[in-house]
């Protein structure tokens, strides 16, 4: 059983994210927020007698049905088909050109300087608004998979779907943010 | 750009490497929120760990008061009344132990005073006189009648 300062720093640790990538799916910061809450006290309320190494599984599946619940009160034709029936993404060059990003990408880009702070919090946000534009599934498996590392099972079992289904989604996700992204001239 | 099939591990890998990429941006999105909503975030953590500790102390006073009811604590009654209440069944019990141990005694004693108001009060019947070994032992002088005669 977590005891409490175990779950107040798992809380801790994970607010941010799951705040940010409940803002990705609802792109409103006040329902971001009260989702997030809402996972949190449903964590804290139903699963406090849970071992603290099974709460980051417990809560990324309680923030991902919280999520899906807040768009099934909204009821709303726009927010049910922009962001859950769009699963048409092409599979026509889905391996364009990533090899050759790799090839020629520099390791050292993400160092900062004085120069390139404003341009990378620009692309920072261009980065977001492409994220958002993602379908809702692959949105959800990119960051899942990704940004909070889950492996490709735990992903599978967050979400409700098959391993081959996130490896899918985390694909086409990765390759629609590098077709956008390079766009609009943003090199990762 | 055609990927063959033995570059396909490749390409994994390329996918990854620019999704990490990715989220390393995302995380620097993540550590510049306003002030505001890392405030909104603290209170809801706050709130969340408050609602955990309440629901240990209800589980733990469910419990006790489980504990406490099987145990006939004294928590439960501190009161004089309370312990003589408490005391009740166990009275009952005695007080019924007492009244079944009276009547089964009344009972058997009845059962021998009704044997021994028959013996007593029954006559002889007249086969008796037929039987040998009753005449002969009226034939026998007895205490009484000698002292009859």
């Amino acid at each position: 059983m977590a005891s409490e300062l175990e779950l107040a720093d798992f809380l801790k640790g994970v607010e941010k994210r799951a705040f940010k990538r409940s803002l990705y799916h609802v792109r409103d910061e006040e329902a971001a927020l009260d989702i997030v809450q809402d996972s949190m006290m449903k964590l804290a309320e139903h699963y406090a007698d849970k071992p603290a190494g099974e709460l980051p599984m417990l809560f990324q599946r309680i923030l991902s049905n919280t999520t899906l619940d807040w768009f099934r009160r909204q009821k709303t034709k726009n927010a049910l088909f922009s962001n859950f029936n769009d699963f048409e993404a092409s599979d026509s060059g889905e391996d364009m050109d990533f090899l050759e990003f790799s090839s020629h990408t520099p390791d050292t880009q993400m160092s900062e300087s004085a120069e390139n702070t404003v341009s990378q919090a620009q692309n920072l946000q261009e980065i977001e608004q492409e994220l958002k534009k993602l379908p809702a599934r692959q949105r959800e498996a990119f960051l899942l998979r990704y940004w909070e590392e889950l492996d490709v099972s735990e992903t599978a079992a967050a979400m409700g779907c098959s391993e081959g289904s996130v490896k899918t989604h985390c694909s086409r996700a990765v390759h629609a943010l590098m077709t956008a992204l390079k766009a609009r001239g943003i090199h990762i | 750009m055609t990927t063959s099939p033995t570059s396909a591990t490749n390409l994994v890998r390329a996918q990854e490497i620019y999704a990490r990429r990715l989220v390393h941006q995302l995380d620097q999105s993540a550590d510049q929120l306003p002030h505001a909503v890392l405030e909104r975030l603290r209170a809801a953590r706050v709130r969340a760990v408050a609602s955990r500790k309440s629901y240990a102390q209800q589980t733990a006073q469910s419990f006790q008061q489980m504990g406490s009811t099987l145990a006939m604590s004294p928590n439960e009654g501190s009161s004089t009344w309370s312990k003589l209440i408490s005391f009740l069944p166990l009275l009952a019990l005695v007080l019924g132990l007492i009244g079944v141990h009276e009547l089964q005694n009344d009972r058997n004693a009845h059962e021998l005073a009704s044997i021994d108001q028959a013996l007593l009060l029954d006559e002889l019947p007249p086969d008796a006189y037929t039987d040998p070994g009753f005449l002969k032992f009226l034939s026998l002088p007895s205490p009484q009648n000698t002292d009859n005669r």
